[in-house]
């Protein structure tokens, strides 16, 4: 056959394209079940860190996970939500976390939330994934800035993030934060995902579902 | 002519992709990813890792598939392939590197657009055996590895004071945002040009 034919373009075309789907498609199916757990893993973290629970000595973030954390599934046919709520600890002084995300400045942004049960308190924030600018944006995932909700108190229910010293609001009474100098953008849409997780909060709370 | 040609094969290429015909500031390609991904030294090293064995391994499994490829789809062929081993550099880093695939998100995946690549498959590979072209894909790497981590170790001292991620500069150093950002790697890069062409042409010129 002709090297130029149109038969021998498109049955190459076809057979080289099928090849190597096939490996990718083999290399895939060999990584899922890791990949997997290393996203498993990566949550589990996230929601440990938020919870402000470290696992003990010579135990690994999975196994603290298990032993601390309850997931409570959302009730089938509940409205507004699909992700399920973390608890750490028990009644009054619980601990809950859920996964909140939205739209930063250039990407998506995820974060694990972390209330008390009264949702008067914030008891951390854990991001989990975000595409801002390396070095301006891309510092809401630095230590500073996320130390910064760990038992932040909520003024009406909301935080505030504004202009500060640019290291770190000292206060945790005040429902303020300092924003990340040069990154007005990628705070305020960090402020708009915590607010908005700690209304659905208040909803569960309301409803009942934070005891 | 460059002098590199008098050499073993192997040795001139190596020669060549490194200095003389350097993929970046010489044949000016791959520019996209020296603004994206220089301002932190680590995601720079890996990286730049990914589009040498990407290249490697597109130049070499091109090269020995080239008789067969049909002209009319010979782009779509190349494309095919360098997009078959970023996928695989993907996959890998995911299962076998989270924390790394995370901090390079989506960079992995603009490998694939890389002009290394598919210039060195188009240059190279074509007219050449595999092993030979796998080196030259490899050292077209190493080439663009070397200067985007001159112009990562600048940008991340100033930026952050750090080098690879120890800080370094203390805490007083006030950070150069601008270094940060993508605009300081155009100055950077046509600084590292302007400096390293002159030194070429010196070179040069010396040898006449």
């Amino acid at each position: 056959m002709k090297k130029d034919s149109i038969a021998y373009t498109v049955g190459f075309t076809f057979v080289v394209c099928a090849a190597f789907v096939f490996f990718l498609a083999l290399a895939n199916e060999l990584t899922k079940d890791r990949v997997a757990a290393n996203q498993r893993l990566a949550e589990r973290r996230a929601i440990l860190a938020a919870l402000g629970a470290e696992p003990g000595p010579g135990e690994s973030a999975d196994e603290a996970y298990l032993r601390l954390v309850a997931e409570i599934r959302p009730e089938a046919g509940t409205p507004g939500r699909a992700s399920p709520l973390y608890r750490l600890g028990a009644g009054e002084t619980a601990a809950y976390a859920a996964s909140v995300s939205g739209p930063g400045l250039w990407g998506g942004i995820s974060a694990v939330l972390a209330v008390d049960a009264q949702v008067s308190r914030i008891v951390g924030l854990e991001l989990v994934s975000q595409n801002e600018t390396p070095g301006l944006g891309g510092r809401i995932g630095e230590a500073w800035f996320t130390a910064q909700f760990r038992g932040e108190a909520l003024s009406g229910g909301r935080i505030r993030v504004r202009q500060g010293s640019g290291s770190g609001d000292p206060d945790p009474g005040n429902g303020e934060l300092d924003a990340v100098t040069g990154a007005t953008l990628t705070s305020a849409a960090v402020e708009r995902i915590v607010n908005a997780g700690l209304a659905s909060f208040e909803a569960l709370r309301d409803g009942g579902k934070l005891r | 002519m460059s002098p590199a040609k008098k050499r073993g094969a192997a040795a001139s290429i190596l020669v060549d992709n490194l200095w003389w015909n350097n993929p970046v500031f010489v044949q000016v390609l791959g520019i996209c990813s020296t603004l994206a991904v220089t301002n932190n030294l680590s995601n720079t090293l890996i990286m730049t890792t990914g589009v040498s064995l990407a290249t490697a391994f597109s130049s070499a499994t091109l090269s020995a598939m080239n008789k067969a490829i049909p002209a009319k789809v010979r782009m779509i062929v190349q494309v095919l392939v360098i997009s078959f081993y970023v996928i695989i550099i993907d996959i890998v880093l995911r299962a076998y590197l989270p924390e790394v695939s995370r901090s390079l998100g989506p960079y992995v995946g603009l490998i694939i657009t890389n002009c290394i690549i598919m210039g060195r498959a188009e240059a190279f590979a074509r007219s050449n055996p595999p092993a030979l072209s796998f080196w030259d894909g490899l050292t077209s790497g190493l080439g663009y590895m070397a200067v985007l981590v001159a112009i990562a170790v600048v940008r991340e001292l100033f930026g952050f004071g750090s080098f690879a991620g120890v800080p370094l500069l203390g805490p007083r150093w006030t950070s150069w945002t601008i270094m940060i950002m993508a605009p300081s790697a155009f100055f950077l890069l046509a600084m590292a040009m302007w400096g390293l062409k002159t030194l070429q042409e010196r070179m040069k010129g010396g040898k006449r």
